[in-house]
């Protein structure tokens, strides 16, 4: 088992540098990435309108969706994408579905510490409690899926992608279930344990305006026509 | 312990109620196809064997007076098909006029038949030797005699009007029991056989010179003969019939037996296998079902990073635990059902037990079901490999 220690920011590339990566979503849709560079420690962020792709441009990044074509460069956490046959590991990503899923069969605590285990990944004792406390989640680590709330389940996603201190975060809408009260400080309590662990964070969600990301770098989405064809293009030069 | 393994027992754990719905659909085909395999192997083989292991089942009487020489003798001994060979006199001396017995008390039986013998008959357990000789069991009964005990065989002959007798003191070595020879005989070496001939057919012979040695005959009218298996009968039937030979089997209806344990042994496999068809194919479907439902469970681990051999290993484990637990949970049953089924019905197999399971067969069980939850797991595992990761990201 490997132990895990904090990246080593300076001596890093970029957490995700991507070009021309794009997939086809029926015969008229297209999602293409044209290019998406995130520096270490940074948060980007989606915010393109509701049906544009964005789930689709996390799941790209994170090699989860099989492009239509090789891309011309596809590296996140200093690891090939374009040559990998696996995602990438914890330590390098973390994702948080817009659907919080969940393995129903395994306990929260079993949850959350599932990609370290399937990487064989050792967690410091006291970020694992720093990361699950800050979440509000101690009390619930041995309940089942099925006996959360969607907002403590939202929550154990994050905690699962967080753990292992990925160099990039991917985050898919991640309080869209929680209760409006919420909403701010789990943003914020998002910020600071990712900027606790040293990740760069890709943010898709709406209504950024209001939100802890509203002072964020942003991706420029655009849509392009070409005769039946709809390309939704997302483009994130280094900033 | 290894994840998939853990992450397959888990759900398994958790989806206890769909598990033991499983299992409890194989103990329903696994626990009637036990019984009925204990109830053929105790039943029906152990009273067909019986049958077929009864020597009687395998003798070849021969039809008619024949003139057998050495060289046939030899011919019949030399062949595989055969358990047991003697030769024998014509059957018209194949009778003692009476057989006594003085001690403890006097008794007479008259008119009984003889039955040449030797070392290896099937029917004895012990041999005859000149002066030794076997009773069968309705004999002994008659006479009141016992092995060790003496008799007196009575050999008569008429010649020229005059009637004569010659006697034998023999000792009882032995009784053959009554399921072997259920007729009253005196069984008794070839060397007596061939001196009561002399007696009865060669005036010269007289009372007092009957038993002195003499040269054997130059051909044999007659013989006993036993095929060493009851499937030797119809070969060496062949054989004899091809040297002119007429034979007949004492038990005409023997090759029935034959047919009837191999026609069991075909019902049976035959019930087996659609059984076992039956199983595989609700296994394999139920894995299949499982894996459905667990879709976007697979999906993630895969987006997690579970490399494909780990997920695919997920359903084969589930299949083994399943199929091994319904195995477990049907001997459980079944087991404690054969001992119920022996108790009560103790003297159908006379002794022997009604329904059993041999050690083979119990392990034969086991590696069938094994085999069945290696292969059934086959298309579950395929259906895993094919779940893509993004899947869950736009299903919840």
């Amino acid at each position: 088992m490997k132990d895990l220690a904090p990246p080593d920011l300076a001596a890093s590339d970029a957490a995700a540098d991507i070009r021309d990566l794009s997939v086809r979503l029926g015969e008229r849709f297209e999602v293409a990435i044209e290019r998406l560079s995130v520096a270490p420690g940074e948060v980007l962020v989606l915010d393109a309108p509701s049906g544009s792709g964005k789930s689709t441009v996390l799941g790209l990044v994170a090699g989860a969706v099989a492009p239509q074509a090789r891309p011309a460069r596809h590296r996140v956490a200093g690891h090939d994408l374009a040559l990998a046959a696996r995602p990438p590991g914890p330590a390098a990503m973390g994702f948080v579905l817009q659907t919080h899923a969940l393995v129903p069969y395994l306990t929260m605590g079993d949850n959350i510490g599932l990609p370290a285990r399937i990487a064989r990944l050792r967690v410091a004792p006291d970020w694992a409690r720093e990361v699950v406390g800050s979440l509000g989640l101690a009390d619930l680590m041995g309940r089942f899926p099925a006996q959360l709330s969607v907002g403590q389940r939202q929550r154990a996603a994050v905690a699962r992608a967080m753990l292992a201190r990925p160099r990039l975060l991917l985050l898919d809408e991640p309080v869209s279930a929680l209760d409006p009260a919420n909403v701010h400080a789990v943003e914020e309590l998002i910020l600071r344990l990712a900027g606790d662990a040293g990740s760069a964070v890709l943010l898709a969600g709406h209504q950024i305006a209001g939100s802890a990301f509203a002072a964020c770098r942003r991706v420029r989405h655009r849509v392009e026509v070409a005769g039946a064809l709809t390309r939704s293009v997302f483009r994130a030069e280094a900033g | 312990m290894p994840l998939p393994i853990v992450l397959a027992l888990r759900e398994l754990r958790h989806d206890w109620i769909s598990a033991l719905c499983f299992v409890a659909a194989l103990v329903g085909v696994l626990a009637p196809m036990l019984i009925l395999l204990a109830l053929k192997t105790g039943a029906l083989d152990t009273m067909v064997e019986r049958l077929v292991d009864d020597p009687a089942n395998r003798e070849l009487l021969a039809v008619g007076a024949g003139a057998h020489d050495e060289a046939f003798f030899r011919w019949l001994e030399a062949r595989p098909e055969v358990g047991f060979v003697v030769p024998a006199t014509r059957s018209i001396n194949a009778l003692a006029d009476a057989v006594v017995v003085s001690f403890p008390r006097r008794s007479v039986v008259r008119e009984v038949p003889l039955v040449v013998s030797a070392a290896g008959d099937p029917l004895l357990a012990g041999e005859v030797g000149p002066g030794r000789v076997w009773l069968s069991a309705p004999l002994a009964k008659s006479l009141g005699a016992a092995p060790g005990g003496v008799l007196t065989m009575v050999i008569g002959r008429r010649i020229d009007g005059l009637e004569q007798t010659a006697r034998r003191r023999l000792e009882v070595a032995g009784i053959v029991p009554a399921e072997r020879y259920g007729r009253p005989a005196l069984f008794l070496s070839l060397p007596d056989m061939l001196a009561i001939e002399r007696f009865r057919d060669d005036p010269a012979v007289t009372p007092d010179s009957w038993l002195q040695a003499a040269a054997p005959p130059a051909a044999f009218a007659s013989f006993r003969l036993y095929a060493r298996t009851l499937a030797d009968l119809g070969p060496l039937s062949a054989a004899l019939e091809e040297r002119g030979v007429s034979v007949r089997p004492r038990a005409e209806n023997a090759a029935l037996l034959l047919q009837l344990r191999r026609g069991a042994d075909r019902l049976y496999l035959a019930v087996a296998a659609l059984a076992a068809a039956g199983f595989w194919a609700a296994m394999s479907a139920n894995l299949r079902g499982m894996v459905e439902r667990r879709r976007l469970a697979f999906s993630l681990l895969r987006m997690l990073g579970l490399a494909p051999a780990q997920r695919a290993t997920v359903p084969l484990i589930q299949s083994l635990v399943l199929i091994g637990a319904g195995l477990g949970l049907s001997l459980a049953l079944v087991l404690p059902s054969l001992a119920l089924i022996n108790a009560s019905f103790p003297a159908v197999a006379e002794g022997a037990a009604l329904a059993r399971l041999r050690p083979d067969q119990l392990g034969g069980a086991a590696v069938l079901a094994c085999v069945t939850a290696l292969t059934a797991a086959l298309w579950a595992m395929a259906a895993v490999l094919r779940i893509p990761s993004e899947e869950v990201l736009r299903h919840g």
